[in-house]
């Protein structure tokens, strides 16, 4: 026989943001008219899973108490939400009454959603769910299908469970570890023919992370050359792939493919909201900025985009984190991503264009191209115009130097930074990019007369630099010398007037 | 010092310029500012709005050397060639004419508006149409006659296909008035529509001596620069893109890059907005 009446306490963790915070389900099972309540600022879905668990209680084989069973879900004030509270609820029901042994929830954190025959299914963010527990030091008990999670997280304790009627049955399916080293399926720069130019920008761009503008007519590549910044960039590291993988668990996506190292590649339409583009609802989730959160940020068609998108698009460029404010508080997400934007010199797209002719006026094209705001505009260190491919070149086939050769000079030039302990180009600025780039006195006259000739802004003397100290680390050169200078050059941005 | 006040004149008045009688449809009414005087006997320089540095050298070149010599800078005010050549005549302190194709007391367009100011006060901005008049569609176009008949000859510098600068040569021949042409690369699409007034008869104009000759003015021969280096002078015949640059010349694209930097720092090739190098003609 089994007690029908008493209460269990069993802990689990809701999110705010990416951030796991403690939650106590507590289950009282006493006497009184049967009936199934839940208090505690739950939204609709956390109120939903009386019906859940009623079922998957019943279906598994558990007897659902004939009583009256009150949920509290503690701390009373924070908001909560989704469906990971379905499984502590049901094994806190399950240890009120009596029916589970306390080792299998005491001193172990549980979430998991509920089906009506008692599966249990991963939620959204079980990453981060894992993540809290490991910093807390506690086991976790969650779905099977997210158990791929603790060979990614040393220290993790997890024990995963198919359904709810294994909840008693004591074998424990070994973690599955996850594969280093997977090759992904990615664009290759060996398939891009002619346009040495753009090639040797992505490079550059990828060494430095640095933020990068094609501009150029339709059909011309923009975008082709955009994918294949991913591909160069070295995998992500330790850290990296957990900030990342994080964010993308926390939106509902595939974490496997950044725990694995691959470098997120997002390419918004320009039609996308604000919510959608730097993230919000209710509650909060990741935008695209924070997707891309250490990986490429691809806005085709930047021109087209809402001028209030672009302009969201400052803060996470200048801090790498953006911050929702809510009337519940304030969530940041991380942001830190290379840009890449594509453009077309004019609304038609053929101004420049050796054969099409272009037929926007000049008002018209100086609009266009003012609708990139200025602090935008600021951010990008590079330019690049790219010219329709020839036919012919196309159609002769690869001839270009694999990713792979380029990713090796990346990660040498991003290591010989590292070396010389400084960070990436792009986060350099002032007086420290200045001592970084370590000028001879020849050198540093070059560039004052270049600024001059090109009247060239305080801020573009500081990306020119940017880009001149990347180019002598592809060299391996600790100094900054004239020939890195000249060839930044080329790769200037023209300010517009 | 010239006049700011405002005026208008009717055909057979005292000042009305002589030269647009041979119109076949001269303005019953003239309408402007500046000093009447400076009307007729100049030089038309016109050319793309969208002008590449080629063309805006060329402008500031030949109407530097008109207004210096004291032959009016006649142009239509326009973005890009056109106001390059007021521009100029107003640095060299000569006299210069923006014949408008709305009210001359309307900036158009918005941009030239510190421009059409100090022509205002330093040379002489006219129109056919009414004080307060819009420009239209047409007017553009009827405008040109206007420059075409105010000029000794008219000078185009650059031109791509269609441009607007053949509505003026046609009047211009068909009053007698000389058409002179810039002549550009066969390569470039901005020089088509210039090339093409030369084929079909225009005076190539290659330097300031040439255009003092046919001006029946004197003037020196100028020495062209001597070329030594050859991607320089395959960047003068035809402005090129890195990549076209590497493959003629079978260069590393990072050589052609820092190669081109270099030339660019020395002012001897400027990048153009669609990201050719091309030449930089002082």
């Amino acid at each position: 026989m089994t007690e029908s009446h008493g209460q269990a306490t069993v802990e689990t963790t809701t999110l705010v943001g990416t951030e796991p915070v403690p939650v106590e389900v507590q289950v009282d099972v006493a006497p009184g008219l049967p009936g199934f309540s839940i208090v505690g600022l739950g939204d609709t879905a956390v109120l939903e899973a009386r019906e859940r668990v009623r079922s998957a209680v019943r279906s598994t084989g558990f007897r659902f108490p004939n009583a009256r069973v009150v949920v509290n879900l503690a701390p009373g004030p924070l908001r909560k939400h989704g469906t990971g509270f379905d499984l502590p609820i049901a094994l806190g029901l399950l240890a009120a009454t009596a029916q589970i042994p306390s080792e299998l929830w005491s001193g172990r954190r549980a979430v998991g959603e509920l089906s009506l025959d008692g599966a249990v299914r991963p939620v959204p963010g079980m990453l981060a769910h894992a993540l809290g527990a490991r910093r807390d030091h506690l086991p976790l008990l969650g779905p099977l299908d997210s158990a791929h999670l603790a060979g990614g997280l040393p220290g993790l304790q997890y024990r995963g469970i198919s359904s709810l009627a294994r909840i008693l049955s004591e074998e424990s399916l070994p973690a599955v570890s996850s594969s280093h080293g997977t090759r992904f399926a990615a664009p290759d720069l060996a398939d891009v023919t002619g346009l040495n130019t753009a090639r040797r920008a992505l490079e550059i761009a990828a060494a430095g992370g640095l933020n990068l503008l094609f501009t150029g007519p339709p059909g011309s590549g923009k975008t082709m050359l955009a994918r294949r910044l991913g591909p160069i960039l070295p995998p992500l590291e330790g850290e990296e792939r957990i900030e990342t993988a994080l964010v993308h668990s926390v939106a509902g996506l595939h974490e496997g493919p950044a725990l694995r190292g691959q470098r997120p590649f997002r390419a918004p339409h320009h039609s996308a909201s604000l919510a959608g583009l730097v993230g919000g609802g209710s509650p909060p989730r990741p935008g695209e900025v924070s997707l891309a959160h250490n990986g490429v940020l691809f806005l085709d068609e930047l021109p087209e985009f809402a001028p209030s998108a672009l302009q969201s698009l400052r803060q996470p460029m200048e801090d790498g984190w953006i911050t929702l404010v809510r009337a519940e508080g304030r969530i940041r997400f991380p942001a830190r991503f290379t840009l890449v934007a594509a453009a077309n010199p004019c609304p038609c797209g053929y101004l420049g264009d050796p054969v099409k002719v272009c037929r926007c006026t000049e008002s018209t094209v100086l609009r266009y191209q003012g609708r990139i705001g200025g602090p935008l505009m600021d951010r990008i260190d590079m330019a690049v115009s790219v010219e329709r491919i020839d036919p012919s070149a196309l159609v002769r086939g690869a001839d270009g130097e694999s990713s792979d050769r380029v990713r090796e000079r990346v990660s040498d030039a991003r290591a010989h930074a590292r070396h010389a302990a400084r960070p990436l180009a792009a986060t350099l600025s002032g007086g420290e990019l200045i001592a970084a780039c370590r000028f001879d006195s020849q050198t540093r006259q070059t560039l004052t007369e270049v600024g001059r000739q090109h009247h060239l802004s305080g801020r573009a003397i500081t990306r020119l630099m940017r880009v001149a100290r990347t180019i002598a680390d592809i060299e391996g050169s600790s100094q900054v010398g004239t020939v890195h200078v000249m060839e930044a050059l080329g790769f200037r941005r023209e300010d517009l007037r | 010092m010239s006049t700011t006040v405002m005026w208008s004149l009717r055909r057979g008045d005292d000042g009305y310029p002589f030269e647009l009688e041979d119109l076949p449809d001269p303005p019953e009414v003239l309408y402007g500012f500046g000093d009447p005087g400076l009307l007729g006997g100049g030089l038309a320089v016109i050319g793309s709005r969208r002008a590449t540095p080629y063309g805006l050298a060329c402008a500031r070149r030949f109407a530097g050397w008109a207004a210096a010599n004291g032959i009016p800078v006649v142009s239509g005010a326009a973005i890009g060639c056109d106001l390059e050549s007021h521009r100029t005549a107003l640095a060299v302190d000569g006299p210069t004419v923006a014949v408008m194709p709305c009210g001359a007391d309307i900036d158009y367009p918005r941009r030239a508006s510190g421009t059409l100011a100090e022509i205002r006060s330093r040379g002489v901005v006219v129109s056919e149409a009414p004080w307060g008049s819009e420009p239209k569609r047409w007017s553009f176009v009827r405008r040109n006659r206007l420059i075409a008949a105010l000029s000794l000859g008219i000078l185009v510098v650059e031109a791509g296909l269609p441009s607007g600068t053949f509505t003026t040569a046609d009047h211009a021949l068909a009053i007698g008035r000389d058409v002179f042409a810039v002549p550009g690369s066969i390569l470039a699409p901005e020089c088509r529509g210039a090339n093409r007034l030369i084929r079909q008869g225009a005076l190539p104009i290659t330097d300031v001596s040439e255009l003092a000759q046919a001006l029946g003015q004197e003037a020196r021969a100028e020495i062209p620069p001597h070329c030594s280096d050859r991607l320089l002078s395959a960047l003068i015949a035809s402005p090129m893109r890195p990549d076209d640059v590497a493959r003629e010349f079978d260069l590393d694209i990072v050589q052609t890059i820092r190669t081109l930097g270099v030339l660019e720092s020395q002012r001897l090739v400027t990048r153009y907005p669609d990201g050719r190098y091309g030449t930089l003609p002082r």
